[in-house]
């Protein structure tokens, strides 16, 4: 079974049918590049991997885990929902970084909170509570040099660039070490100038543990980072496979259409 | 009759006084409030429709009626219907002024509560942050920051709105004021602008310290 199992997910929106039938599968340390045209449903599929829609019917499991199978009511409720979605990671279009906060703020704040919880649940003493604080803002750190903006910690989202600003928000969604980190069009809301260091920040991050998925409009960092390919249109996988196989032979009408528009 | 020094400081020590009641009114009020109007913006927000309707037609009355007949209703009616003991008349001026000040300020909350955008939920939310530490580490501080120029207005108003419990005979400082006018002596009618408009200022420069406290972000 691989890594990242997604089965027949189904989603309605009304009477609007955004996704239908969606399946594919990942292995540990793959990216995934998901293109399409606008309204074909690639954000919709991340909302539901990271259960921010609830998928109507399907299957997610990621390493061998069981998160969601549409047939099986203990697993669609919300309960637990909050320990699935940590499976996941998500880098949103438009950031989303807190605002009242430093970057490094940003990026300890969750941690905190499940160190929080923790320490409440296992009544760890003052002194494992600091050590384990210290944890989180070393790493914090590490994060945040990672995406080469240590000398930034402190300074405030209103203060910092579009492209740092996506940066620092994926370092934060790195912070819990999610199995799969996902990107909805990260540079969609980026002047062209700024899209260069956030796809970079992307490509360094690929390593052999490192699941990604990618929605994006950037052709060119899909063939060159992605290890798989999917084009979406109307709700359906209409092509999948090797970027290769995708960008230079792409078997269906549709996905020629797309990728030979103006412009590209 | 000319002002001489010792008539002035008797008056100014007087007014004191109903300053003194203008200023419980007010901390009161405020106090109760404040909290109060958060719970009823939740009653207002909340996805149980009735509750939400209810609430709704509720601040709608609250509003939608003077604060002086509302004073006048929480003083006289639970006695004269239900043959209930009556509120004390200062205890009436607070049950009235902190429903009414709840419903306005509930209203302002719903619109800062409303007005932060779904993808700062949503982030928390990807984060595994549970709803309770998203509204409180998350949304309420922006949320406190987009509504003090609002509240600020709203708070402004309640000082001068005291002046209301005059109406069911709560000597605060107008009322004050008033008596001496009964005896022909008019100024310190005017004279109480002093002390309200030292008041407010010192509200005014308090409100500009906190919004200067919280520019360090932008929401």
């Amino acid at each position: 079974m691989a890594f990242l199992e997604v089965k027949n997910i189904k989603k309605k929106f009304g009477s609007n049918e955004v996704l239908k039938d969606i399946s594919f599968s990942l292995e540990k340390g793959e990216v995934l590049a998901i293109i399409g045209s606008s309204g074909s449903g690639k954000t919709t599929l991340l909302r539901c991997l990271n259960f921010l829609e609830k998928a109507d019917d399907g299957v997610i499991s990621v390493d061998g885990n069981l998160l969601f199978d549409g047939s099986d009511r203990s697993t669609t409720s919300d309960k637990n929902i909050r320990r699935k979605r940590l499976h996941f990671g998500l880098v949103f279009q438009s950031f989303n970084l807190f605002p009242q906060y430093t970057a490094l703020k940003n990026i300890m704040l969750a941690p905190e909170m499940l160190l929080k919880e923790r320490a409440k649940k296992e009544k760890l003493s003052a002194h494992q509570k600091r050590e384990e604080h210290e944890k989180i803002v070393a790493h914090a750190k590490e994060l945040l040099d990672s995406v080469g903006l240590s000398a930034k910690e402190k300074s405030y989202p209103c203060e910092l660039s579009g492209g740092q600003c996506q940066r620092v928000a994926i370092a934060r969604a790195l912070a819990l070490s999610p199995d799969v980190l996902c990107f909805d069009e990260p540079t969609s809301a980026l002047d062209p100038e700024l899209t260069g260091e956030v796809l970079r920040v992307i490509r360094n991050l690929k390593s052999s543990d490192r699941t990604m998925i990618v929605v994006t409009h950037e052709m060119e960092f899909a063939r060159n980072v992605a290890d798989k390919v999917i084009f979406m249109s109307d709700g359906v996988i209409e092509e999948a496979g090797t970027p290769e196989e995708v960008f230079d032979n792409p078997k269906s009408e549709r996905t020629r259409e797309f990728l030979n528009r103006p412009g590209f | 009759m000319s002002i001489t020094w010792p008539l002035f400081i008797q008056v100014t020590l007087r007014l004191l006084e109903g300053f003194e009641t203008t200023c419980l009114i007010f901390a009161l009020t405020l106090v109760l409030a404040l909290p109060l109007g958060l719970v009823i913006s939740f009653g207002s927000m909340s996805k149980f429709k009735p509750l939400a309707y209810i609430t709704k037609v509720f601040v709608w009355i609250i509003r939608g009626v003077p604060l002086m007949l509302q004073i006048f209703v929480v003083f006289y009616v639970p006695r004269l219907i239900w043959d209930l003991p009556a509120f004390s008349r200062f205890n009436a001026v607070i049950l009235a002024f902190v429903i009414n000040y709840a419903c306005y300020f509930s209203e302002i909350y719903r619109g800062g509560i409303e007005s932060i955008s779904k993808g700062q939920y949503e982030a928390g939310q990807v984060l595994g942050m549970t709803k309770t530490q998203i509204f409180f580490k998350v949304i309420l501080m922006q949320v406190v920051k987009r509504i003090i120029p609002p509240m600020s207005n709203e708070i402004i108003t309640l000082v001068k709105d005291t002046a209301l419990a005059r109406v069911i005979m709560v000597a605060e400082i107008l009322k004050v004021a008033e008596e001496y006018a009964g005896y022909a002596l008019i100024w310190p009618l005017f004279y109480t602008a002093v002390y309200y408009l030292a008041f407010v200022g010192i509200l005014t420069l308090l409100f500009g310290f906190f919004e200067r406290k919280l520019s360090y972000y932008k929401v």
